[in-house]
């Protein structure tokens, strides 16, 4: 797969080792009308840039809360998140929104495609959103090469659940970030599917240095992941790496 | 690469209005909902079509009074003297206007030939082309033009009827013998309503002139008629007569004076008027929030992706505004249009009915600035959802089911700023601040008690609810307080359109109330002078045999202003000349008659210290013009005998009702002895009827005089009837627009249960077990949305009433009772309408996201 290949990429491998990730003592606490629920309690953690994580454990165990998190989604009770040296909690939502814009990459369990734009239109959001024009043909050879080619104009209720998770995986090429979070990227698509669309993924990891942080419960896919944390009660229970990566 | 032509982004929701991509991604964003948006838009299309409706049709109305104003006075301004105007005076006059016309009126003995009897009739001698406005209905209809070319007479029905007497006999008037021309049935404007104490007789001024009466009467008054060309002002002719005549006595009178004498008829219509535009405009503001809140709520994953890609929260508001704004415009220019058409095809249609005596044209500048005050008004409301989409967190693409959130507090300004935008509608649709901000007022406080009644709802359903109820009244009964609930926004939309509604069906019905009572039998039609007090009984008797009314037999005593706070009246600062001169005609009473409101003070039912200073109770506008209030001291000359009084109240007077009030009154045992008569009024079912009460009245009792005001009452009574009708039919445009409120509310909880229909359809619940569900939810919603919003109405109808119409504070149960059926029976339909969508949609659609 030569997903990435004529794409000219910002970052470089050189920066492979410097963090782009950082998580420092997080805590995560909803406030309900019985009483205080904690979904993550003192987590920390660290990616390098290129680096791949993968973040497993079961339902309930606070990894999608991690992860938004990280990507600056929501709010943290306490602790702090460094992305690419700046710390979240002292950005405003719009700045936040600018950090992503820049740097960071999205890839849901439920695509989360804008129903109302076409395939094209989807993809080519990141680049509106910096004020970049002509970013058409790029977006074409994307989808292309994801085998959208000729469902450019087609609107996501038209789309296979599969054709509408490669369609986020352009939009979140599209923009060639520094990070990239997905959440349960093959959750919703049957193996044959799942297979590319995980292929791809780390493409873009190999090719452009993009760091991926992978939330999911398929074994397999997290063994892809150079490091796996495992979860479990709010809690990292668990740090292992992947000796062949 | 090749796409980096960077173009800068907006740093500011201002400047983000402005950038392409904002209105690039608001049009695509409503690809999938346009026909939704375009209902939803209806809301505003409707409220602004009867703003301009009602603000157009105001404008037609009052030019269409301002030209019946007209028409009670007969000309633009009415020049009177006691004196003859000379000939070079009538010149100058002539010179500032484009027509003139003479009038001399007297009282004077007419005979009826050859050996009927005679009576005091109040001669008119006309000259010109007078009255210039309105029109004289004869019978024969050429009478009036007969009249010009001399040589006869035209007199009132009843005088015919009273001595037996045909058109065509001849009678005797001074020297000379005139031939009865016709019969008067709308008479030419008097002088004021008691010009004559005696029925009307018209006559050509050369056949004055010629006849000699003039010279031995001394009771003659002169006028002089003026009519302007288009444009001028009668004010500013006014101000020039009295800079250039500043030595006459004469009394001069423009169609705005006499307006102001139409009563508080024309002035509750203004209120009204005012009061159904503002009612329109939030009916359709209600609408458009809503709508927005709808559109919104099925916006929060879109919104949600956006933040998550990196779109800046102002980006995100400015997609929505735009689409807002757009609407809102779109709605306003189609609701001016709309309301153009409307107004155009009433003034077609009702001709007749409505006081219009202008061609049906559109009213441009009215148009363009409610257009503009719709666009407003629109914005305002949809910021109040709009607002809520910064607090849209990126998050929800995590999770599904994010609701839209956002605290009171956070929107206080944006609450601010409505109520000023509304305060400045009303006072544009009436120019009076404390009425502006007291309908404002009402509206924030029926706001915020949907606000409580519905919180209320939310925890009584919480609290009461039993594991031991059916499972589908749990269910349908849980819906009011679960996440993602629509009592908050059903209670204020359904709720608070129930309450504008009624109230203004209520107050049309007041006024209309009111109207009619003004137009009714309560209403005199003939005055009795001049009876001597030992000839009231008498009086009183013939009235009884003719089964005619006695509706009012009270004293009057003729005295003048002495002095004001010991000040002698002629040297008293700012009190007009003519306080000297005048002859004040006043009663006794220790009551309020009906047509009276005390504003100040108390109405003393006795006078206190027989021999102190006498306490006295003034009309209003007497009061200013006396430059007095309460405490202060008038000296009254009472044919000689000086007494003084203290003001010690100040009462308002509906004039228009024609009911027998006075300028003053005094408490019983002042006035008893002084020289007075007393003034009986009836009423006579036909000008038959009157004559021959006239003719028994006159056999018996010589020096009673008889003032019929039948014809005067038909013309304002007319004119009553019309500003009726046209109440009627815009209390009824408002009813339309708070149809889009009830669409969209319906719409919304589509939204809202469908998924959760379905889900439960999935799981195996019938059609049927689906249907209780919803209506249970829907009649709770429906019956607590009419209780609260005819509640309200009701205290509003109260206010109002009391203080806004002066008229009775009890509302119509009829009307009150089938608004809360309506309102009722119009949400359980919708749920109703709701299930049998649900019922016949398949789940997989629905389940797969669609909609």
């Amino acid at each position: 797969m030569s997903f990435l290949s004529s794409t000219t990429l910002e970052s470089a491998p050189s920066d492979v080792k410097r963090p782009i990730l950082k998580v420092t003592a997080l805590r995560k606490t909803h406030q309900t009308a019985a009483d205080d629920l904690t979904v993550l309690m003192d987590v920390s953690l660290s990616l390098d840039a290129g680096d791949t994580l993968a973040i497993v454990g079961p339902s309930g165990s606070g990894k999608t809360t991690l992860l938004g998190l990280c990507a600056g989604l929501d709010d943290a009770s306490a602790g702090s998140v460094e992305l690419a040296g700046l710390a979240l909690e002292s950005l405003g939502q719009d700045a936040r929104a600018a950090l992503r814009n820049r740097l960071v990459g999205f890839v849901f369990q439920n695509f989360q495609l804008i129903p109302t734009l076409t395939a094209i239109e989807n993809v080519l959001v990141p680049l509106e959103l910096r004020g970049e024009s002509g970013g058409q043909a790029e977006a074409k050879k994307l989808l292309t090469e994801v085998g959208l080619g000729d469902r450019l104009d087609h609107y996501p209720l038209q789309l296979s659940g599969g054709e509408q998770q490669r369609v986020a995986l352009a939009r979140a090429f599209i923009h060639r970030p520094k990070i990239l979070f997905a959440d349960e990227p093959t959750g919703n698509l049957d193996s044959g599917t799942s297979g590319p669309i995980v292929e791809m993924l780390f493409d873009l990891n190999r090719e452009a240095g993009t760091a991926l942080v992978l939330v999911t419960h398929d074994p397999a896919l997290a063994a892809k992941a150079r490091r796996v944390v495992t979860m479990s009660g709010g809690t990292i229970v668990s740090e292992e790496e992947n000796g062949a990566l | 690469m090749e796409h980096s032509k960077h173009k800068v982004l907006p740093r500011s929701l201002w400047t983000a209005l402005f950038h392409p991509w904002v209105w690039r991604m608001a049009w695509r964003d409503s690809r999938s909902q346009r026909l939704r948006l375009v209902v939803f838009s209806l809301a505003i299309v409707s409220g602004i079509a009867a703003l301009t409706a009602i603000h157009s049709l105001k404008a037609s109305v009052e030019r269409g009074i301002a030209v019946e104003a007209k028409a009670l006075l007969g000309s633009d301004l009415r020049v009177s003297s006691r004196k003859e105007i000379g000939a070079n005076e009538i010149e100058k006059l002539a010179g500032m206007a484009s027509q003139v016309s003479r009038e001399t009126s007297f009282p004077s003995m007419m005979r009826f030939l050859p050996d009927g009897g005679a009576r005091l009739m109040q001669v008119r001698g006309i000259a010109g082309g007078y009255p210039f406005y309105g029109k004289v209905e004869t019978r024969p209809v050429d009478a009036w033009n007969k009249l010009r070319d001399g040589g006869g007479v035209l007199v009132e029905p009843a005088i015919l009827d009273q001595f037996s007497a045909q058109i065509g006999d001849e009678v005797e008037l001074g020297g000379i013998r005139l031939r009865i021309l016709g019969l008067v049935d709308k008479p030419a404007p008097r002088g004021n309503r008691f010009s004559g104490f005696a029925p009307e007789v018209y006559v050509n001024l050369a056949d004055i002139e010629r006849s000699g009466l003039l010279t031995q009467n001394s009771m003659a008054g002169y006028q002089v008629h003026l009519k302007l060309s288009g444009g001028q002002a009668s004010r500013v002719l006014k101000e020039r007569v009295r800079d250039e005549f500043p030595d006459t006595r004469w009394r001069l009178e423009t169609p705005e004076d006499r307006r102001e004498n139409l009563g508080d008829a024309l002035d509750n219509f203004q209120k009204f008027l005012g009061l159904i535009a503002l009612t329109s405009l939030a009916l359709g503001a209600i609408g458009v929030a809503g709508a927005v809140h709808a559109h919104v709520t099925r916006r929060i994953q879109t919104i949600g992706i956006l933040r998550c890609l990196g779109c800046p929260g102002y980006m995100a508001f400015g997609i929505y505004l735009a689409q807002a704004m757009a609407l809102g415009l779109l709605g306003a220019i189609l609701g001016a249009g709309l309301g153009i058409v409307m107004q155009m095809g009433l003034l077609v249609a009702l001709d007749d009915e409505l006081p219009i005596s202008v061609a049906p044209s559109p009213e441009w500048k009215i148009a363009l600035q409610t257009t503009a005050t719709g666009f407003a008004v629109c914005c305002g409301f949809a910021l109040l959802p709009l607002m809520r989409i910064r607090e849209i967190s990126p998050a929800v693409t995590l999770r599904s089911g994010g609701s839209l959130k956002g605290g009171f507090l956070r929107s206080l300004p944006i609450y601010a700023l409505l109520v000023g935008l509304l305060v400045m509608v009303a006072y544009g649709n009436d120019p009076n601040w404390r009425r502006a901000l007291a309908m404002v007022g009402g509206l924030t406080v029926a706001f915020l008690a949907l606000v409580a009644v519905a919180r209320g709802l939310m925890e009584v359903s919480r609290r009461v609810l039993a594991p031991r109820w059916p499972y589908l009244i749990r269910q349908g009964v849980s819906n009011l307080h679960r996440p993602g609930n629509q009592t908050l926004l059903f209670l204020l939309s359904l709720g608070l359109g129930t309450f504008l509604l009624v109230t203004i069906l209520s107050a049309g019905k007041l006024l209309n109330g009111r109207l009619n009572i003004q137009q009714s039998e309560e209403s005199p039609n003939l005055y009795l002078i001049d009876v001597q007090p030992d000839q009231v009984a008498g009086v009183e008797a013939v009235l009884e045999a003719k089964e005619l009314p006695v509706m009012e037999s009270v004293p009057m005593v003729t005295m003048r202003v002495q002095s004001i706070n010991g000040v002698e009246v002629g040297e008293a600062t700012g009190v007009p000349r003519w306080v000297a001169r005048r002859e004040f005609r006043s009663t006794y009473r220790d009551s309020l008659n009906l047509t009276e409101t005390l504003i100040a003070g108390e109405l003393a039912s006795e006078r206190a210290d027989p021999n102190g200073i006498v306490e006295l109770s003034l009309e209003e506008k007497i009061a200013k013009d006396l430059k007095v209030g309460i405490g202060d001291e008038i000296t009254m000359d009472v044919q000689g005998i000086l007494i003084r009084t203290k003001v010690t109240s100040i009462r308002r007077v509906d004039w228009s009702r024609f009911n027998l009030n006075f300028f003053m009154v005094f408490p019983p045992g002042v006035l008893e002895d002084a020289p007075g008569v007393n003034v009986v009024t009836t009423r006579t079912p036909t000008p038959a009827a009157s004559g021959e009460l006239q003719r028994e009245l006159a056999g018996q009792f010589a020096n009673v005089t008889a003032i019929d005001l039948t014809l005067i009452l038909e013309t304002v009574r007319d004119l009553l009837a019309k500003i009726s009708t046209v109440i009627t039919i815009l209390a009824g445009f408002t009813v339309l627009a708070g149809l889009p409120i009830l669409i969209g509310t319906l719409l919304n909880g589509r939204d809202v249960r469908l998924k959760e229909s379905v889900l439960l359809r999935t799981l195996g619940a019938s059609a049927k077990q689906v249907r209780i569900i919803l209506v249970i939810e829907y009649a709770a919603l429906g019956l607590l949305s009419a209780l609260s919003g005819i509640l309200l109405a009701v205290v509003a109808n109260g206010v109002l009433a009391t203080f806004f119409f002066k008229a009775s504070p009890w509302p119509d149960a009829g009307l009150l009772l089938a608004a809360f059926g309506t309102v009722t029976m119009i949400a359980v339909l919708g749920g109703l309408a709701l299930s049998r969508g649900v019922c016949h949609h398949p789940p997989l659609e629905i389940l797969r996201g669609g909609s």
